[in-house]
């Protein structure tokens, strides 16, 4: 067997090198800490607290107190144009996964509007609609624990009732396909 | 045969390069703004107050018309939004929120006229990425800043304040809010200064 030159083998690592570990797997940066330390306003809406499994009425809840096997969040503005043309793929794709039943069971999905108020957040639900409980960041938590994140952002975590998460996917921008976005998020999580 | 092997790993090197950074759609959108750091919250002094007729001017906007402010006398509450300039971090993400409640401004008998000092074909760029703007967008490039000047919210680097100032139909100020140049002005705290006045 010819031996591979010496050439080729620099330009192999140099390609191993200079490639993100990110580009494969979606991830940009760890946000594994501020995303455990993230306290968010309990909903006012029932409809909203029962379908993320929060028993609290009032205060703050962390994300490991929602009840899902997997919690996709979106970090939106609303004053991110993107966000605003983003919007309706985001629906989309809330609706994708409750049309899917193995999804539908085990996913859970909300947005947090960094650096926006209620009123903010409001106008957003307003034009918009989404169909996904959304929170606000009146205490600037977000905006401060996530600083110059790339909105909208994306985090996919896996989530055990009580106790520590796992962050399997984090990425800055939107997609176009509701329903290859939620096919790669069944990937990911072998839902199926 | 050793010199094929080079030829074809290299070209390999680039498509797969290449293609990665193409994967980073939204590092490309972030590469646009230019990120000024945190900068000293306020840098001038103002030359004018709540209750005093509000200083005139016409500037071009960014359809090519001249803009007065004396074009809303008597017809609509005026709200001025100084932002600092173009392809920076805040100022590119304020008004696309004011772009999607036309009609919140509209119910309260109110337009915005947008200011920067940086000119019309930066301008014309920078807010084709923000969608269509329903207000008018000004240019206060020539005479350098010379607005910004005369309301008092000109910087010493050149640049603009991040301010609001609102304009009653008598051409009166009525609310000045001179703001944290690295944060932005909550939407409520104009809309509701716009429900005061009208």
């Amino acid at each position: 067997m010819e031996k591979i030159p010496i050439r080729v083998f620099v330009v192999l690592v140099f390609i191993l090198i200079t490639t993100p570990a990110w580009a494969a797997s979606g991830e940009e940066k760890d946000f594994t800490g501020p995303l455990k330390a993230l306290k968010l306003i309990v909903p006012e809406d029932a409809a909203q607290r029962a379908y993320l499994g929060i028993e609290a009425k009032s205060g703050e809840i962390s994300l490991n107190t929602i009840k899902a096997d997997i919690l996709v969040i979106e970090i939106f503005s609303m004053y991110c144009p993107h966000c605003q043309k983003h919007a309706p793929v985001a629906n989309q794709f809330f609706a994708a996964i409750e049309k899917n039943k193995a999804a539908r069971d085990r996913i859970r999905m909300i947005g947090i509007g960094v650096g926006n108020s209620p009123y903010e957040v409001g106008i957003f639900k307003e034009k918009y609609s989404p169909p996904f409980p959304l929170f606000d960041d009146r205490n600037s938590a977000v905006v401060n624990a996530f600083s110059g994140i790339v909105t909208p952002y994306y985090f996919i975590l896996r989530l055990e009732e009580g106790k520590a998460f796992e962050v399997l996917y984090s990425k800055g921008g939107g997609y176009t396909d509701a329903e290859e976005f939620l096919g790669m998020i069944m990937d990911l999580t072998g839902i199926k | 045969m050793k010199r094929t092997i080079w030829t074809a790993s290299m070209c390999l090197a680039v498509v797969f390069m290449v293609s990665q950074s193409a994967v980073a759609v939204s590092e490309a959108m972030r590469q646009e703004i230019y990120d000024v750091g945190t900068l000293k919250p306020t840098d001038s002094t103002l030359k004018v107050k709540v209750g005093e007729k509000a200083p005139e001017f016409t500037l071009k906007s960014l359809s090519g018309k001249d803009v007065s402010l004396s074009d809303y006398l008597g017809k609509k509450i005026v709200v001025l939004s100084f932002v600092p300039a173009a392809w920076t971090p805040v100022c590119s993400d304020q008004w696309p929120g004011y772009n999607i409640v036309q009609d919140v401004f509209e119910k309260n008998d109110a337009v915005i006229l947008g200011i920067t000092v940086d000119n019309i074909p930066t301008l014309h760029a920078w807010t084709l990425q923000m969608g269509k703007l329903w207000f008018p967008v000004l240019s206060d490039f020539w005479p350098h800043g010379a607005v910004a000047q005369q309301y008092g919210v000109l910087r010493t680097d050149g640049t603009a304040e991040r301010a609001i100032f609102i304009i009653d139909k008598q051409g009166v100020i009525r609310y000045i809010d001179v703001h944290d140049i690295n944060q932005r002005p909550p939407l409520e705290g104009i809309i509701q200064e716009l429900e005061k006045i009208r």
